[in-house]
């Protein structure tokens, strides 16, 4: 025996086809309610029609494919439009439920961040070398960080040198060429007030959302890797040695063709523990913390004790004890 | 003045008039080497593609480097009208992404307020890509759209009216034939047609080269309860593609 359902209507039909007993959904038939009842077939739950049949019929087999299997199912009739409509309103919940995504929302930040930093980066170059060459005086190397500041809040040219602690410049900039200096240096200061506020967010959210990974690695790297990886999810149900390489796409692809395999992704070398320690001891700390990142990632997804600070500690002193075991480089094989 | 640039390639070529023009079936016309379908929603592209009127019908050109369903149309050596669904028919979308395809899908099969009576469920896990496919359903009676994972049978079971006639699947996911099979099998009509349109981007890069991915794929089908009518290579319109015409025979477990 088997029971046959859709949204309307659910049957006990027996191995010769016959009906043997058959529920109709009486509530009213609403787009909104429709809605609700597809979207409780969709998650895998039984209705109620189909509930109570189980119970009347414990051996029967409620069939995964709901009424297509069954040659006798009656039309839809009439019912078609508010079903559209049904249909309709349900993707569009759907397509609400995804704000509440932490994982898009996430990404949002991660790649606003990013496009923001390489943008910031080409303007505040061009802003200190264009400074650079009214304003000769100024070192373009330690006094970098005054310069779009110093642009950005005087109203001439000379203003700003002054600021910097330096002589005016011998040929003055006209004065629409000045007022392009001051907006171009203004947006490179509100791009970097812009980037600590995104910064800021993600810190938020990635210690909402992973905050074992995020104590582990910081939160704005557990933050890339999430995105990297396309979601939670699947950053947990990764191997430790994918994880291990995110961010290392061209890496590994020349690895397929036959280059030697990266040691560690672009993340995880952003990690003092890696990119601080000796040469020949990174792959090994890379391996141990993309091990450790990993559990910490499962750990978060699939509802585990959240790590503390002494977990961290433990780690790190595991880091240590990698360097201590190797102090010296390998020897080169002739 | 938008209006105007659109509605003037049907003037030039003779207006009232398609001397070159072939049908393939109800709603679809060969030009030359262009496509187009029957609209339903007259006056309106879906993604800004030519528009002409013929008399009192109005044509939309279905672009084959925009569409593998489309691009196949031109190239296979079966008769066209076997790889489409036919008007009024049940069909399965897998992979709908923003719904281009499946509202020329749609012109055919169910036309003008779906005077037809088809049905074609499109589905779609992505949410931003459902938004279009949504927005498109609401103008476009018969057209279901679903916002799910289409390699989940339960997902797609409660939208369908009944078993398909016809499928097309054209997912970017490892495992695209092993899919296929489980979905066709789940839900084709037994005679009814299925369309692959296998990525090979999409394969895993351990089962080899595109040629190797393109071949195990086939393998599957072969082994697999469909027929394999027709392998159509689809490079040049649509590249690292290649789309497989299948078939349910009637003498299934079914």
């Amino acid at each position: 025996m088997r029971i046959h359902y859709d949204w309307r209507l659910a049957r006990v039909v027996d191995d010769e086809g016959n009906i043997v007993d058959e529920l109709e959904w009486d509530g009213p038939i609403t787009p909104t309610n429709l809605s609700k009842r597809l979207k409780i077939i969709q998650g895998g739950r039984n209705l109620p029609e189909v509930s109570t049949l189980s119970e009347r019929f414990p051996d029967a087999i409620i069939d995964e494919m709901g009424a297509l299997s069954d040659p006798d199912w009656p039309e839809i009739g009439d019912l078609e439009r508010v079903f559209q409509k049904a249909t309709l309103e349900l993707a569009k919940m759907g397509v609400a439920d995804s704000s509440g995504d932490l994982d898009r929302r996430l990404d949002m930040l991660v790649s606003a961040a990013q496009e923001l930093r390489s943008s910031w980066t080409t303007s505040e170059a061009r802003c200190v070398e264009w400074s650079g060459l009214f304003i000769t005086e100024a070192n373009l190397d330690s006094q970098r960080n005054d310069i779009p500041v110093a642009i950005s809040s005087s109203r001439t040219i000379s203003e700003a040198s002054e600021k910097l602690g330096v002589n005016p410049p011998k040929h003055l900039p006209s004065d629409l060429e000045w007022s392009s200096m001051f907006s171009h240096a203004n947006t490179v200061t509100r791009s970097s007030e812009i980037l600590d506020q995104i910064e800021n967010a993600i810190r938020e959210i990635a210690n909402m959302h992973a905050p074992s990974l995020s104590a582990l690695l910081g939160p704005i790297s557990a933050a890339k890797l999430i995105s990297l990886a396309g979601g939670r999810e699947r950053l947990a149900r990764m191997p430790s040695g994918s994880l291990q390489v995110l961010g290392a796409h061209a890496a590994m692809s020349a690895h397929r063709k036959g280059a030697p395999p990266p040691k560690h992704g672009a993340v995880l070398f952003s990690m003092p523990q890696v990119s601080r320690s000796p040469r020949w001891v990174r792959g090994k700390i890379a391996r141990y913390l993309a091990g450790k990142a990993s559990i910490a990632v499962r750990v978060d997804h699939f509802e585990g004790e959240r790590w503390d600070e002494s977990k961290i500690e433990e780690i790190n002193s595991e880091i240590e004890a990698i360097k201590d075991k190797f102090p010296r480089p390998p020897k080169r094989r002739v | 003045m938008r209006r105007l640039r659109i509605s003037s390639p049907g003037l030039r070529r003779g207006g009232y008039d398609l001397p070159k023009s072939k049908p393939i079936c109800w709603g679809v016309r060969k030009e030359g080497r262009t496509l187009w379908t029957r609209n339903a929603v007259k006056g309106k592209s879906v993604r800004g593609e030519r528009r002409k009127r013929d008399g009192r019908i109005e044509w939309r050109r279905w672009d084959p480097t925009k569409s593998k369903v489309a691009a196949a149309l031109l190239r296979t050596s079966l008769e066209p009208s076997s790889i489409l669904p036919s008007p009024g028919s049940t069909c399965l979308y897998l992979g709908a992404s923003s719904g281009g395809t499946v509202s020329h899908i749609h012109d055919f099969v169910c036309g003008a307020d779906n005077h037809h009576g088809g049905q074609i469920v499109a589905v779609e896990i992505s949410p931003r890509m459902s938004r279009d496919l949504i927005s498109l359903s609401e103008y476009r009676p018969g057209m279901v759209p679903v916002l799910g994972d289409a390699r989940k049978s339960r997902v797609i079971a409660p939208f369908i009216r009944s078993k398909a006639d016809w499928i097309h699947q054209d997912l970017s996911i490892a495992d695209q034939a092993e899919t296929f099979v489980k979905m066709a099998m789940n839900f084709l009509i037994p005679g009814g047609v299925g369309l692959l349109s296998l990525k090979a981007a999409s394969e895993r890069s351990s089962e080899g080269d595109d040629k190797a991915r393109f071949h195990n794929a086939e393998i599957i089908l072969e082994d697999s309860e469909l027929s394999l009518l027709e392998r159509i290579e689809l490079r040049g319109l649509e590249e690292q593609h290649v789309l497989f015409v299948c078939e349910l025979s009637l003498c299934g477990d079914n």
